[in-house]
């Protein structure tokens, strides 16, 4: 069912059936790029829990300029990235982290190609990742990266770059084993 | 060591863009976290149903707009129209009590809440059995299939339940903009009830 005006005016006015309807169309969406961005399923599913109050908070300043979808969006990014800016800072204070100690998440149901490319992000820098997931992923240009991230377009350009390098050495392996992989059924892996 | 082409990668990158994800959350856990903050407020029906002044208020509201719409649309004579031609015609003293009330001016001043209230009630009260009168001896009306008009109704009403939603917006808790607003909705269920009957049972 499209979220529509009034819809939208009953979530306003604190209508629950409303809300739960904004949340249902455009949560898959929203939860990947937090998801995403985030790495850590478990930290990613706070932020998340974040984001959404965020959006309900700021549902009166949304004029219909743009899609919905787009405005929420923007709200998960900024939010996300806040957040993890946050968490890093008091990180730093406590404990260096290893860049290749990503958490992962074992899940069955989640294929093979997902974990992997899960995993590799992981692997990257948070900048890296950010910008590789946010350009590449999300569709940003480098000059709305800038904007988010606070680096100029260049620098997500150099990111961009050193994330993709990265990765295609972390994910060789499902080209490699393609054949291995093919057996499990996986095939997006063996289009490859 | 062996790596993919951009090409490849590019692939790869697709294949996660349109993987669908399920939320991380489940929605009670963000209803929770939303009604803990006040972003979720009770249902609307049960936050005003409770408050039995505002019941009343409501119930005048609808039967009264209700009856001005139908005899609007049907072409009857609006109230002041009919208090006009009973003027003219009837004796003070062969009008029953509550059209003498409904002469009264406007411009009530009551002493207390229960007052206000009271008259209210008794407003309800004269409101329903006037209606039911009107649906048991209006031939005229009965005999007439409405569905257009009730269907214009609908369409008026859609209007009016924006206009008073966007009123809320300003001032949710203005109880003159609440009254209008369940008027409204009730005269949508209603007429939206009277649309889907079939046409013999349709009435006033």
């Amino acid at each position: 069912m499209p979220f529509d005006q009034l819809d939208l005016k009953r979530a306003i006015a604190g209508d629950e059936r409303a809300m739960q309807r904004l949340w249902s169309q455009h949560a898959p969406h929203i939860d990947a790029v937090v998801r995403r961005l985030c790495g850590d399923p478990e930290l990613a599913a706070d932020i998340s829990q974040e984001v959404w109050m965020q959006i309900f908070r700021a549902l009166p300043s949304y004029r219909g300029d743009s899609q919905f979808g787009t405005w929420a969006h923007r709200i998960a990014v900024n939010r996300t990235l806040n957040a993890l800016r946050k968490i890093r800072r008091i990180a730093k204070l406590e404990i260096e982290i290893e860049d290749d100690s990503a958490i992962t998440e074992n899940d069955s149901d989640r294929t093979f190609v997902a974990e992997s490319i899960d995993q590799a992000m992981g692997k990257l820098s948070p900048g890296a990742r950010a910008v590789f997931v946010l350009h590449d992923v999300e569709g940003y240009t480098h000059t709305e990266i800038g904007e988010e991230l606070g680096i100029t377009p260049g620098g997500s350009k150099s990111q961009l770059f050193k994330a993709r390098a990265k990765l295609r050495k972390l994910l060789a392996h499902l080209v490699d084993e393609s054949s291995t992989v093919a057996g499990k059924g996986n095939g997006h892996v063996a289009a490859l | 060591m062996s790596q993919l082409s951009e090409e490849q990668l590019d692939q790869i990158v697709a294949v996660e863009r349109s993987r669908a994800q399920e939320p991380l959350n489940e929605w009670r856990t963000i209803a929770a976290r939303a009604r803990e903050e006040g972003l979720i407020r009770q249902e609307i029906g049960q936050r005003w149903s409770g408050q039995p002044w505002m019941q009343a208020a409501a119930a005048v509201l609808l039967l009264v707009g209700g009856i001005a719409i139908g005899r609007t649309t049907l072409g009857l004579p609006t109230a002041n129209q009919t208090q006009a031609a009973a003027a003219t015609t009837a004796t003070s003293t062969s009008r029953p009590a509550a059209a003498t009330q409904t002469d009264a001016p406007t411009g009530f001043n009551f002493a207390s809440v229960d007052e206000a209230s009271t008259a209210l009630d008794r407003a309800v009260r004269e409101y329903q059995t006037a209606s039911q009168y009107l649906a048991a001896n209006n031939i005229s009306v009965r005999t007439r299939d409405s569905a257009a008009i009730y269907t214009a109704r609908a369409a008026a009403l859609d209007k009016i339940v924006n206009a008073t939603e966007s009123a809320l917006q300003t001032a949710p808790h203005d109880p003159v903009i609440n009254q209008y607003y369940l008027a409204t909705m009730g005269a949508r269920a209603a007429t939206e009830q009277l649309v889907a009957r079939p046409v013999a049972l349709r009435g006033f």
